[in-house]
């Protein structure tokens, strides 16, 4: 038996080094594995959008292939608005996921009455433990995050990605 | 026209719960186990059907296709129903819905339905990480949302801006919930206790939560039999314990489409109650022992608010008031909830059924005198969803 005493290597040798997609906090916002890329498109043009119904009207977020309201397929991408105030938050120390830094803050998120997407719960950047108050303004922001490989043919592809959170206007 | 049969729970059995030594189906062959020596009538060829519910399955043990293994650890050979099914931490007692209706409707007679997690992993970091995966990967889960203390300490906050409620009546959910969950064997708290002023000073988790507000991370698994009336007659002696009605609502999943005006209404779970109480001929006032889903204290008390057990806004004044205790007018989380007990998110609502099976059956540690009715619920995902499931000494009409 003491020969496997001696192992030392350790962890998941095979997977060295490899991307796994199943352990992937990010989307995989590539065209090729995704229908909603012009989201992701769109969020490196500054853009925060979603799809719009051109049959009953409806604004999904997020957005998708058929209208959640009546089904149909006929969608249009429209621009959200960028700012909401603060209604309430949540500054977590201890605990934050590996890959996001403490504090992580979320905020619930409103819009305004008018918004086609009134509430959202987001994550606010760019903020020190402390600085946030309920009824501050934020906004929209996007960020790079890493990138992954995707096989094509006998080539390596590699889609750059990126993510949007809010932070507070200054 | 065949007539409607009855469904009923028999009995069932849980492992220990808690930071366990074992592996996912190890702790599905305890829970079996327990439930053997709960219902001594019971063989392996009696069952006929098994629903296993699991979330973590998949990731934690490479189980993805749970319900096979299963099968072939407990010699069972299922010909009606053999599943895995996911609702998160509504798993098993969505599994029961699927048995009710089956058992109802004749396409299966006697059905194990067995909830099971392992969620503690070699390294920390890995349980966290995969709360990440549970949720609306793409959109939520990248903004870091997930892991439920944040979000809820969100929904307390609001509570108490909009309706008063104090830190001081949440710490009376955790107490209540600590000193139900002290007899309990199984339970991850088993023997402790808690006072009040222990639960107001501890620290902070996520503000306004200290350490008890929350319930723990849990390994465990749970099973209970969902029979129809005739076989329940031959396989236990004990009083038969009807499945009178069951409810399941969602509204969206986490970020977008919250359906309350703000987080501290939760108007989906008014649905799925009332369709609940509308489906068992009852209302709240007919509950006499109640389990519901206290991931968190304020989870607690908005669920009896939106249960109709007291008006929206006073579950805060209706648990500090000592309502939920056993004494009260609504003995709740008498086994010691999630709370106390702990939670592996898909054995939670057998354990929570198995309780009120005892309850009705008369048998229950923490016995409420002569309970007639029980109702189990529980909220699954980031407050995506709720499940009822309300019981009775006979059945509906
Ligand atoms: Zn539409």
């Amino acid at each position: 038996m003491s020969e496997y005493k001696k192992a030392e290597i350790i962890g998941t040798p095979a997977l060295n080094g490899t991307y796994v997609a199943e352990m992937d906090m990010w989307p995989l916002e590539a065209q090729e594995f995704n229908r909603l890329y012009p989201f992701y498109d769109h969020l490196r043009e500054g853009k925060f959008t979603t799809t719009k119904c051109r049959k009953c009207g409806h604004v999904a977020f997020p957005p998708g292939v058929i209208c959640p309201k009546c089904w149909s397929e006929e969608l249009e991408w429209v621009e959200l608005p960028q700012r909401a105030r603060v209604v309430t938050f949540t500054e977590t120390q201890a605990g934050a996921p590996i890959g996001f830094e403490s504090p992580l803050i979320m905020a619930w998120l409103n819009f305004g009455e008018k918004a086609p997407l009134k509430h959202l719960l987001g994550r606010i950047i760019n903020c020190r433990e402390g600085q946030l108050k309920e009824g501050d303004e934020v906004k929209f922001v996007v960020f790079e995050v890493p990138s992954h490989p995707i096989e094509v043919k006998k080539e390596t592809k590699v889609c750059n990605r990126v993510f949007y959170a809010f932070e507070p206007v200054k | 026209m065949a007539l409607k049969k009855n469904a009923v729970i028999v009995g069932g059995g849980t492992s220990k719960f808690g930071i366990r030594q074992a592996h996912l189906l190890d702790m599905i062959q305890e829970a079996a186990s327990a439930c053997s020596q709960d219902i001594p009538g019971l063989k392996p060829d009696d069952i006929d059907g098994l629903i296993v519910a699991t979330t973590m399955a998949g990731r934690h043990s490479s189980a993805l296709n749970t319900a096979p293994l299963v099968v072939h650890r407990l010699g069972l050979k299922p010909t009606s129903i053999c599943i895995r099914l996911d609702t998160l931490c509504a798993g098993s007692n969505s599994a029961i819905i699927v048995a009710k209706g089956l058992i109802e409707s004749g396409i299966a007679e006697v059905i194990l339905v067995t909830g099971a997690e392992k969620v503690y992993m070699p390294q920390r970091w890995e349980t966290n990480y995969t709360q990440l995966m549970v949720n609306d990967h793409d959109w939520d889960s990248a903004m870091g949302l997930g892991v439920p203390p944040p979000f809820f300490a969100m929904i307390a906050k609001m509570h108490m801006k909009r309706y008063g409620t104090t830190k001081e009546q949440m710490a009376h959910v955790s107490v209540a919930n600590y000193n139900y969950g002290t007899t309990n064997p199984k339970g991850q708290f088993s023997g402790r206790t808690l006072t009040l002023k222990e639960a107001m000073e501890a620290r902070i988790i996520a503000d306004p939560f200290g350490l008890y507000d929350c319930c723990p991370l849990s390994d465990g698994a749970s099973a209970v039999i969902i029979a129809s009336e005739e076989k329940a007659k031959e396989l236990s002696d004990r009083p038969l314990v009807y499945l009178r009605g069951t409810g399941q609502h969602a509204t969206h999943s986490m970020s977008a489409g919250w359906p309350g005006e703000t987080l501290a209404e939760w108007p989906h779970l008014k649905k799925a109650g009332e369709v609940a109480f509308k489906n068992a001929q009852l209302t709240p006032e007919d509950i006499d022992v109640a389990q519901v889903h206290d991931c968190f204290t304020i989870s607690e008390i908005i669920e009896l608010e939106e249960l109709g057990f007291c008006q929206k806004g006073e579950g805060g004044d209706f648990v500090a008031s000592g309502a939920i205790k056993l004494d009260g007018a609504l003995p709740t989380n008498t086994d010691g909830g999630l709370i106390s007990v702990g939670h592996p998110f898909g054995a939670s609502g057998a354990r929570q059924s198995l309780e009120l099976c005892k309850q009705l059956q008369g048998r229950a540690i923490n016995q409420v005198k002569d309970a007639r009715f029980g109702l189990a619920h529980n909220l699954s995902g980031t407050c995506a969803q709720h499940t009822v499931v309300i019981y009775g000494r006979e059945p509906v009409d």
